[in-house]
């Protein structure tokens, strides 16, 4: 692509959600969203394969409706109340409809059915995209309006968003698939916690952002999209592998890792607003998803797949891939349960 | 619910209805889409006329302008998805399920 286009487009993206960030008024807000559609939707189609135009239509079709909704559900409410302000919502019709339209936006349990499909058409890298810069303005406007949601629709969202999420990717071969489902999975979490400590739902979405940067990133290092590649990574990069193997063990939530600080907090969470049964439904939900994360750490560091290359590959040139944003969001993603006293003082 | 409140409700109900349950060419869901975006348009341009506002007297038109960006791509995509799979059939759109 022409760098002065891909320039205009990246920085589309970043004002579009600023301007989300920036906004009090719905109408602002709405543009945003429309912002960063817009300027993703080219960046998704650039290689014109089939899969990649047909990914695209996807996620145009299901945005479109998702910010239309947002519209007319704050259109609604301004025509009944007369106020614009984000967080000063009140009819209740708006509200639910404005909360299924932002759930539809970030692929939420029941409306989730275009997030695995949009993410397999694409190549790595708009992948990270769409699943960490994405997210952050539909959340941004979850988390103003999150006081006045309905709660039952929120919680039955979080809990759909789990059980399902870790459900639908025990099936799947593909990387890209099976990442979707965690990404549906991990925002059940941030969902069920949103009313009860906001904070913490930005604390596990900052976490999930900087685990998922590290595995989409160690997949296109080693340019691996099935489980059937993953298990020839050992001969490449034996170091790697091995880290990526504790990065999906974080994004599964295992204890020495950073990944199990989110979910400890939001256990801790639910259970101190009085609700055991939800937070045992969603840490055996987080079992669900954690089997199809061990199953990518066994194909990829505890077998050695039946073909004819036994030992590391050591004639092979060295990697021209920069490898910085890899290393730190790793180092991230693997050891910050430690410094969970400070983060938790930093944040709440 | 004054009556001009449930004419534009309905009108974009009945839009996203359409687009929902009627999947069987991308050109009818842009056009639904569509639909939905300019009763929209309806809805922002009659507060403003009803709270005789000025300041309110642009939205419609950025509306406009936004939907028309948003049309625009949607066309843009029919184009490609009938250069590559051959016909605007959304059933055809199937080569990422599994």
């Amino acid at each position: 692509m022409n760098p002065y286009v891909l320039a205009i487009l990246l920085s589309s993206l970043g004002i579009g959600t600023t301007l989300t960030f920036a906004s009090s008024h719905w109408l602002l807000a709405w543009m945003g969203l429309e912002i960063s559609t817009l300027a993703i939707i080219p960046l998704m189609a650039q290689q014109h394969h089939p899969r990649a135009v047909e990914a695209t239509t996807k996620y145009f079709l299901t945005q479109a409706t998702a910010a239309a909704m947002i519209l007319f559900a704050s259109t609604t409410n301004a025509w009944t109340t007369g106020e614009w302000n984000i967080q000063e919502m009140s009819n209740p019709t708006a509200l639910v409809l404005i909360t299924m339209a932002l759930a539809l936006k970030i692929g939420l349990a029941p409306v989730h059915y275009w997030l695995p499909e949009v993410l397999q058409g694409l190549d790595l890298t708009t992948g990270l995209i769409l699943s960490t810069w994405q997210k952050l303005a539909p959340f941004a406007l979850i988390y103003q309006i999150s006081p006045m949601m309905n709660p039952t629709l929120v919680i039955m969202l979080g809990l759909a968003s789990t059980i399902i999420g870790g459900w639908g990717g025990l099936n799947q071969t593909q990387l890209r698939k099976i990442l979707a489902y965690s990404s549906i999975a991990h925002l059940g979490w941030m969902m069920i916690v949103m009313q009860y400590s906001p904070n913490l739902a930005i604390l596990n979405l900052i976490l999930y952002i900087t685990m998922t940067t590290a595995t989409f990133l160690t997949f296109k290092n080693v340019a691996s999209t099935k489980l059937s590649t993953l298990t020839l990574t050992w001969s490449k990069t034996p170091m790697m592998t091995t880290m990526a193997m504790m990065t999906l063990l974080s994004l599964g939530g295992l204890p020495p890792l950073t990944g199990f600080m989110p979910k400890w907090l939001i256990l801790q969470e639910l259970t101190k607003q009085d609700l055991p049964l939800t937070a045992s439904i969603m840490a055996l939900a987080a079992l669900l998803s954690l089997f199809f994360y061990l199953r990518m750490c066994y194909a990829m560091t505890l077998t050695i797949a039946p073909n004819t290359n036994n030992n590391t590959s050591t004639w092979r040139q060295k990697s021209s891939q920069t490898t910085m944003t890899l290393s730190i969001t790793t180092t991230l993603a693997l050891a910050l349960l430690p410094i969970t006293p400070a983060i938790m003082a930093l944040t709440t | 619910m004054t009556p001009v409140h449930f004419s534009f409700s309905s009108a974009f109900m009945l839009g996203l209805m359409g687009l929902t349950f009627h999947r069987t060419h991308l050109l009818s869901a842009l056009l639904c889409l569509e639909g939905m975006m300019l009763s929209l348009f309806i809805a922002l341009s009659l507060w403003s006329l009803q709270l005789e506002s000025t300041t309110y007297a642009t939205a419609p038109m950025l509306l406009l302008a936004f939907s028309a960006c948003e049309a625009g791509a949607g066309l843009a995509l029919l184009v490609a998805t009938t250069r590559t799979h051959g016909t605007d059939h959304l059933q055809n759109l199937n080569l990422l399920q599994c």
